[in-house]
């Protein structure tokens, strides 16, 4: 019961974080809609080609988006020493990554959902594409949390190479563009497509609090 | 109560400390001392199990921590030279987030108490941010009572506090001890307390 009130705690924390540093937030949606206009100005006005690889564009967008805010995933906690405070108050290093990687899903990740229809519309995209384009980015930006968590952890390890963690985060994301691009081209495949996607998410959420708490414990000691 | 056995520390292949012996009891304070960079707060910090140790053991009421760490931390309170409180949040959300971390019992208005016998009670709504640092370090040790362990574990207590505060501070180290606790700090300054034992760190 003690920890389910420190998990309420924890998610009380990360909200009033949340909207005193709503600025960034607002920053990233524009980054991601200014990148996207940009986008329609250089192809121009051809209908046929926006439709046929608007969603490719919207993907590949949402992902450099995401990647600005992953510097702020550990840095300020682990410079300021409250994850050994949050530890030693009973949560293990394992269960505050999950619930960070949670809560970047929640407060960075969900807000980006609104704006995926708005999008689509610039690229005449056909409802069903809207539809599974949204359903592929909440399965997909799970994932994208767990590898921001794990390569924003690699760089508590490394001071001076910031951009070394979206390279992790750019590479280890090729399959998950593959499967969410591909979705919309595969009409008998769409279940088990998705189910693969949903496969590589799992997969990620039991990896990724190991590996970054593992990190963290290593920085921590390096420190 | 407190125990270490051969406590060693390495980092970077380099010895921090070596085989270092402390026992601590009921009432008890220690003060350690050293020059800078001699490894008093990476001493507390492996005593806290923050830090691996490269050999020894720490023993916690007869047990090793390692067996049952979350019992020793829920009687530890370490407050560190750094503010953990957050910079963005307020000395209220700090406050509420520390004390329900530490399932604190302690009523609000004996905070309001603490937080004016500090001289900070005017910036309960305000912004971390916005303190200053001898502030901001008053509030990092309201901890200490806020979290009402037995166990208490400082680097560098007396850091940017003024002549009053440090008078405040020396008499709550009393009581803690009277009322049968115990402290562990790490610090240059010496803070004229009787019957105090240090271990000097070289």
């Amino acid at each position: 019961m003690m920890i389910i009130k420190k998990i309420f705690l924890f998610y009380k924390r990360e909200s009033k974080l949340f909207y005193s540093n709503i600025v960034d937030l607002f920053s990233n949606i524009l980054f991601f809609f200014l990148s996207v206009f940009v986008f329609i100005f250089a192809l121009g006005t051809d209908e046929q080609l926006l439709k046929t690889i608007g969603i490719g564009i919207i993907w590949s967008l949402l992902l450099l988006s995401s990647t600005l805010s992953l510097r702020k995933f550990y840095e300020e906690d682990f410079k300021i020493e409250i994850l050994p405070i949050m530890h030693m108050g009973g949560m293990s290093y394992e269960l505050i990554v999950f619930l960070k990687i949670l809560s970047h899903f929640i407060f960075v990740q969900i807000p980006f959902l609104v704006s995926l229809p708005i999008v689509s519309i610039f690229f005449n995209l056909p409802t069903n594409e809207i539809y599974n384009l949204v359903l592929t980015f909440i399965i997909g930006s799970l994932i994208l949390s767990c590898l921001g968590s794990i390569s924003a952890s690699m760089n508590l390890l490394n001071k001076t190479n910031f951009s070394i963690g979206s390279v992790i985060v750019l590479l280890f994301s090729i399959p998950l563009i593959i499967f969410s691009v591909g979705i919309n081209n595969a009409d008998n495949d769409f279940n088990s497509l998705l189910n693969l996607l949903i496969g590589i998410a799992l997969i990620f959420l039991g990896v990724a609090p190991w590996s970054s708490a593992a990190c963290i414990r290593l920085a921590l000691n390096n420190k | 109560m407190l125990l270490i056995n051969n406590l060693s520390f390495s980092r970077n292949k380099t010895k921090i400390f070596e085989n270092l012996n402390l026992s601590l009891n009921n009432k008890g304070m220690m003060q350690i001392k050293g020059k800078n960079g001699s490894g008093k707060t990476t001493f507390l910090k492996v005593i806290l199990n923050i830090l691996e140790p490269e050999s020894g053991e720490i023993i916690w009421k007869g047990k090793n921590i390692k067996k049952n760490i979350f019992d020793f931390y829920n009687q530890t309170t370490f407050i560190m030279d750094n503010n953990t409180s957050t910079r963005e949040l307020s000395v209220q959300d700090n406050i509420n987030f520390w004390k329900g971390l530490s399932s604190s019992k302690l009523h609000n208005d004996e905070i309001f108490k603490l937080l004016k016998k500090l001289d900070i009670e005017q910036y309960y709504k305000t912004r971390v941010m916005l303190l200053s640092s001898g502030e901001r370090k008053k509030l990092e040790l309201l901890r200490l009572i806020l979290e009402q362990k037995k166990l208490w574990v400082l680097d560098e207590p007396f850091n940017h506090l003024d002549d009053l505060s440090i008078e405040i501070l020396n008499q709550t180290f009393l009581d803690h001890i009277n009322s049968d606790g115990m402290i562990l700090f790490a610090s240059h300054f010496d803070p004229n307390i009787s019957n105090l034992e240090t271990l000097e760190f070289n």
